[in-house]
């Protein structure tokens, strides 16, 4: 058979080619369907059995949006969000360095101390962290439940910047030291500059670990702070389905966008000198 | 923290730029550095030299705090600067491959140093066109770092240095990561960036050949500390201590008797060296006889009986010019030496018995 080898070198539609586009249909479709299905309860109007789609369409649900509990509720929760990034962003940064310079056993037993609050489930960690809160009075607090989120926060920011720092070209430090760059100058004219794309996706990753608690927010607010999360469980296991779709909606969004702000600044990721 | 330079050329030679000071640090496995003194004048280059691993990273990035010490101090322009942290030392570490910020532009980096220290406008622009004027970049401010070549990152770290102009500078094998041709350029604008304003320059190298081109003396750094710090030309005549010898490589090895006359007895046969080389070697002690391929002296065999009959057993091609492998036989005992082609008197080959001697005047004496 003369030429078969040449064939064999143009690819061509196989049996594992079919595989591969079922299997990333069935991905796009478990990611959206559940999405779509949710955007479309949440502006039913009359919608009974066995009608495949709602026969009204109203926005009363959306406009109740101010009056409702998911109003408060979603402040409630960017805040959180917002104050976890960042302060954990902040909080984290220093530790990952302190961790990329420790060397040996003590690197691995630092690494595995960041890593336990993120491997705890949320519910271990609240109800521990309950006794410590309430006991100093916070619990039941918003203050209470930003510590309580920033315990898993910091330690998987930690992790993040021990992988960015551990790639980090520790002359860069050296160099501008030898320059006459004093460490707060260091800081503030080479590492945050170079680390701009790393931080923006640590203030991105923080906001979404404290998003989308729902243990440690129950178990250290005690109902007293009302996060979404917690709304549109409330409003699930009232019935209230229009309105906990657009709850549960309104949970999707900020993770769209942290996506969205990951995907920009991975693109802009420069730890390596010039 | 940079003082005011002294106004007399016998202030300059009063106060090095640069002083250590039984300088000691570990590192390693090894014992590291153990007792290192120097001293830089202003405008002066010296050339670290060493066997791997001696410790000539360590002792620049020490120089310039950026390696702790365990004892000792470091002094820049008489002043102690032991405790300070690397911002204050008035001294600028260059790391072997260049560092540039890549975030900021070529003239950006360079303006670095005078930025940090809070200088700003026209006079930063001024000394940015300098430096780059000076590595023969004209022009080059608004490039981005990530954009040059890598004999241009060279000399923008160096133009970076020297906008900062530091009493002294430390530069790390600044020519061993470059080929040929790049080699000459970074040369150059090392000996440009000296010009500029003259610092203090140590510049650690392991090629000896590069000694010459960079330095006006060399120190040579074995065991610890500086075994000899002289032109570069007395280092490789003459080698202060057997170590030294070793680690030029180019100084063959024979074991040599001092006789009850003063002369040395060795395979080669009997050296009259005189008294100044051969030191405090009482008469019958046992040292140590280190030459080069160019003092072995051939005849043809037969002229003097009593001479040391050698067999070419082979010829080896070095750079520095082609060597006859001769075996020596000296009471039953067996050596091998080498013995330059170039200018020889006679003319042999492999398996021809010539007589070896050794020309006294290149010959070094060495405690055992």
């Amino acid at each position: 058979m003369t030429g078969s080898h040449l064939a064999a070198a143009v690819p061509r539609p196989g049996p594992g080619r079919i595989v591969r586009g079922v299997l990333l249909l069935a991905l796009v479709a478990s990611s959206l369907a559940p999405l779509v299905l949710l955007a479309i309860w949440s502006m039913s109007g009359r919608w009974l059995y066995p009608a495949l789609l709602p026969t009204e369409y109203s926005a009363a649900s959306w406009r109740a949006l101010g009056a409702e509990s998911l109003g408060p509720a979603l402040v409630t929760s960017g805040a959180l969000a917002a104050a976890a990034g960042l302060v954990g962003c902040v909080l984290a940064l220093p530790l990952g360095r302190a961790l990329a310079r420790l060397r040996g056993w003590r690197r691995h037993v630092g690494a595995a101390a960041a890593f336990l609050p993120v491997a705890a489930p949320p519910l271990a960690l609240g109800t521990g962290l309950q006794v410590v809160l309430l006991s100093v009075g916070l619990g039941g607090t918003v203050a209470g439940v930003l510590l309580a989120h920033l315990v898993p926060a910091v330690g998987y920011l930690s992790l993040f910047f021990l992988g960015t720092f551990t790639l980090f070209d520790e002359r860069v430090e050296a160099e501008a030291r030898t320059l006459g760059a004093t460490p707060w100058q260091v800081w503030r004219h080479v590492l945050l500059p170079m680390l701009r794309g790393p931080i923006v996706e640590a203030v991105a990753l923080g906001f979404l670990i404290s998003w989308g608690q729902f243990a440690l927010t129950l178990v250290v607010g005690g109902g007293a702070v009302r996060a979404l999360p917690l709304e549109v469980f409330a409003l699930v296991r009232a019935g209230q389905d229009r309105a906990a779709a657009v709850g549960a909606l309104l949970l999707v969004v900020p993770p769209a966008i942290g996506l969205a702000a990951l995907r920009w600044a991975a693109q802009r990721t420069a730890v390596a000198p010039a | 923290m940079p003082t005011p330079r002294a106004p007399s050329a016998e202030r300059d030679d009063d106060i090095p730029a640069l002083e250590l000071r039984a300088l000691c640090a570990a590192f390693g496995n090894g014992a590291g550095l153990t007792d290192v003194s120097l001293r830089v004048g202003s405008g002066e280059r010296v050339a670290i030299v060493g066997p791997s691993g001696v410790g000539k990273t360590t002792l620049l990035r020490a120089v310039a705090g950026l390696a702790a010490i365990d004892d000792g101090h470091v002094l820049v322009r008489g002043q102690d600067v032991t405790a300070l942290p690397p911002e204050r030392r008035d001294v600028v570490y260059l790391h072997q491959t260049p560092v540039l910020f890549p975030h900021l532009s070529v003239g950006e980096n360079i303006a670095f140093p005078l930025r940090v220290r809070g200088q700003r406008g026209e006079a930063v622009r001024q000394r940015v066109r300098e430096a780059l004027a000076a590595v023969r970049l004209d022009g080059f401010e608004a490039r981005p770092a990530h954009a040059l070549s890598g004999g241009q990152r060279h000399r923008v770290a160096l133009a970076r240095a020297i906008a900062a102009r530091p009493a002294v500078l430390l530069l790390d094998e600044p020519l061993s990561a470059l080929d040929p041709a790049l080699r000459a350029d970074v040369g150059a604008a090392i000996t440009a960036a000296q010009a500029e304003y003259g610092p203090a320059m140590l510049i650690v190298t392991h090629d000896l050949d590069d000694v010459g081109a960079l330095a006006d003396r060399v120190a040579a750094l074995v065991d610890g500390g500086v075994a000899q710090c002289v032109t570069p030309d007395v280092l490789f005549a003459r080698p202060a201590t057997l170590a030294v010898a070793r680690f030029l490589g180019i100084y063959q090895e024979l074991v040599g008797r001092v006789r009850e006359d003063g002369m040395i007895a060795c395979a080669l046969g009997v050296v009259d060296v005189s008294r100044e080389r051969r030191g405090v070697a009482s008469t019958a002690s046992l040292v140590t006889l280190g030459f080069r391929p160019e003092s072995v002296r051939l005849s043809a065999a037969g002229c003097r009986p009593d001479a040391v009959r050698a067999r070419v057993v082979g010829i080896r091609h070095r750079p520095r010019g082609s060597t006859l492998v001769l075996r020596l036989e000296d009471g039953g005992a067996e050596s091998l030496v080498e013995a330059a082609i170039a200018g020889q008197d006679v003319a042999c080959d492999v398996g021809d018995e010539v007589v070896a001697t050794l020309d006294p005047p290149d010959v070094m004496v060495y405690p055992r």
